[in-house]
């Protein structure tokens, strides 16, 4: 009890000395990291833990496997305290009506048509380095029209460090080179009614978690 | 005793000479402010006592100023409309006072073309027969508001001595600039960018402390592989954020690609401020919550890779049969 007073005291003195909040201890830090955390609604949020600004995502599957989807929902969720999102198309497959289902505010979208590798490594680092966005998506297509790979992002990636922004990578395959915290997606089953195609469900890992976890998510068409 | 002396020059007023004779005017007199490009109206209200009568002001700017080799004339009268016009027709070096009671009957011999209005309206006033400043203000207040419009009503009011007649002052431009030489030349955009902060760092210090924003920015990098490369920035909002100045010039650089080269030094100017004014966005919303970066983000990535590239879409009917139809897509920026 004694130390824990002489601790305060301390504190107390070194407030009054150098200003208020000279010391402060990590927990506050992480909640500051907390309140900035956006989440995409979804039990991915669960594996992931949320995506901070300031970090790289990168999601990864083959064709119709859920990964655009959860980026949305990650466009979705950085917009709901008034920010804006960057969404690099390298694929030109950006589904209006798809991000509108998924929550998006497509006023504060702005989709960059980017038609070369070294358009989207333009467009990404632009969006990155100002302030302007919180959430800046790269969206690299399938395997058959990829502008880049996820490997050719590398000189981004030092702008997403300490950048507003957080950076989500969407591709068909992982980066070979470059360590980058990645989720891969798969599709499940689809599901019909009535011989119509009604919703599909998909389940999503990270990639090198030694505990294997899932996540299985349900989207309707 | 409320006074006011209208400094004109003569011949061609460059810049620097129109920047020297505001130095000059401000550092003899309290308040001047400029009408117009080489014309500056100065206040003598209170100077009497320190500075003698105004005559003797007017007398000591004629002699300051040739001292330098300006040639200028300079109105005295209590009105700066009457002292602008008589400091235009004074010869060079003349001091011309026009005391209160004389200024209606000065200006009452002159021509409309003395008064700021258009053409057309001059000629329409001609037809009615009006062709000096002496029967223009004996019209009718009102009917002159109704018939011609604010702008002649202005003129109006000049006529007939009722101009507000403050002097707005206008401090001379003080030069806001960073320098920096290197023995070794930086080769590397990065590199460069990095060092740019250090010049930026007490600029935006300088500014923060004056409570001024930049609103345009100069760099002139020195070459040793070529000459200068000059690069201008307008900083929208203008900031004297030094993060933000440097994002400025650094997308300045990358819209020229192959031209940085071997730089060995570097000035940056503040070539226009304004008034700092606090931002509530940033207060309240999240970062990455800046809606003029995300539009100069856009306009940046338009002006690179052209038109259709930057879009914003909005969903125009979900339940179209056509894809296409679904959709509407725009410009994200003009």
């Amino acid at each position: 009890m004694a130390a824990a007073a002489a601790l305060t005291d301390a504190i107390a003195r070194l407030d009054v000395r150098y200003g208020a909040r000279t010391v402060v201890t990590a927990t506050t830090a992480r909640d500051r990291a907390d309140q900035r955390r956006f989440l995409t609604g979804t039990p991915f949020d669960r594996l992931s833990g949320g995506i901070e600004p300031g970090s790289v995502v990168a999601l990864v599957g083959e064709g119709t496997c859920g990964k655009v989807t959860m980026a949305l929902r990650a466009v979705a969720g950085a917009q709901r305290d008034g920010a804006t999102a960057l969404w690099v198309d390298g694929a030109r497959s950006f589904d209006a009506v798809a991000a509108h289902r998924s929550g998006v505010d497509l006023h504060r979208v702005v989709v960059v048509r980017a038609r070369t590798g070294a358009e989207v490594l333009l467009a990404a680092g632009a969006g990155l380095r100002s302030e302007g966005f919180r959430l800046v998506v790269v969206d690299l297509g399938p395997s058959f029209a990829q502008v880049a790979s996820p490997d050719a992002l590398r000189p981004v990636l030092a702008h997403a460090r300490g950048s507003t922004s957080a950076l989500v990578v969407v591709a068909d395959a992982p980066a070979i080179r470059l360590s980058l915290p990645t989720f891969a997606f798969e599709r499940v089953s689809w599901e019909d009614r009535h011989g119509r195609t009604v919703g599909w469900t998909f389940a999503v890992r990270k990639l090198g978690d030694p505990a294997e976890d899932r996540a299985v998510l349900r989207e309707a068409v | 005793m409320r006074a006011v002396a209208v400094v004109h020059l003569r011949g061609e007023v460059s810049d620097a000479r129109h920047a020297k004779v505001l130095d000059a005017l401000c550092r003899i007199l309290p308040r001047v402010g400029v009408e117009a490009r080489g014309t500056f109206a100065c206040d003598l209200r209170g100077t009497t006592r320190l500075l003698g009568p105004p005559e003797r002001v007017g007398a000591r700017i004629v002699e300051t100023l040739a001292r330098a080799r300006i040639a200028a004339a300079v109105g005295i009268a209590e009105r700066p409309f009457a002292a602008r016009v008589a400091a235009e027709r004074a010869p060079a070096g003349d001091v011309v006072r026009i005391r209160p009671a004389e200024e209606r009957s000065f200006l009452a011999v002159l021509p409309l073309l003395t008064l700021p209005m258009g053409e057309e309206q001059r000629e329409e006033l001609a037809l009615l027969g009006i062709r000096d400043v002496g029967a223009f203000a004996e019209l009718d207040r009102g009917a002159v508001l109704d018939r011609f419009g604010r702008a002649v009503a202005a003129a109006h009011a000049l006529a007939r001595g009722e101009d507000p007649g403050e002097v707005r002052g206008a401090p001379p431009r003080r030069r806001i600039v960073g320098k920096r030489a290197w023995d070794d030349a930086i080769t590397e955009r990065e590199q460069l960018v990095f060092a740019l902060k250090s010049v930026l760092d007490p600029l935006a210090t300088e500014l923060e402390r004056d409570g001024l924003a930049a609103l345009r920015l100069e760099a002139k990098l020195e070459r040793e592989d070529g000459p200068p490369l000059q690069v201008e920035r307008l900083v929208l909002p203008p900031t004297a954020n030094a993060s933000a100045l440097l994002r400025s010039l650094r997308w300045g650089l990358e819209e020229r690609p192959d031209e940085v080269g071997r730089v060995l030094g570097v000035r940056v100017e503040v070539t226009e401020v304004e008034p700092s004014r606090g931002r509530q966005i940033g207060l309240f919303a999240a970062d990455g919550a800046n809606e003029e970066e995300a539009i100069a983000v856009a306009r940046y990535l338009r002006s690179r890779l052209g038109p259709g590239a930057v879009m914003r879409a909005e969903v125009a009917d979900a339940d179209a049969r056509l894809a296409e139809r679904e959709a509407r897509w725009e410009e994200a920026v003009s």
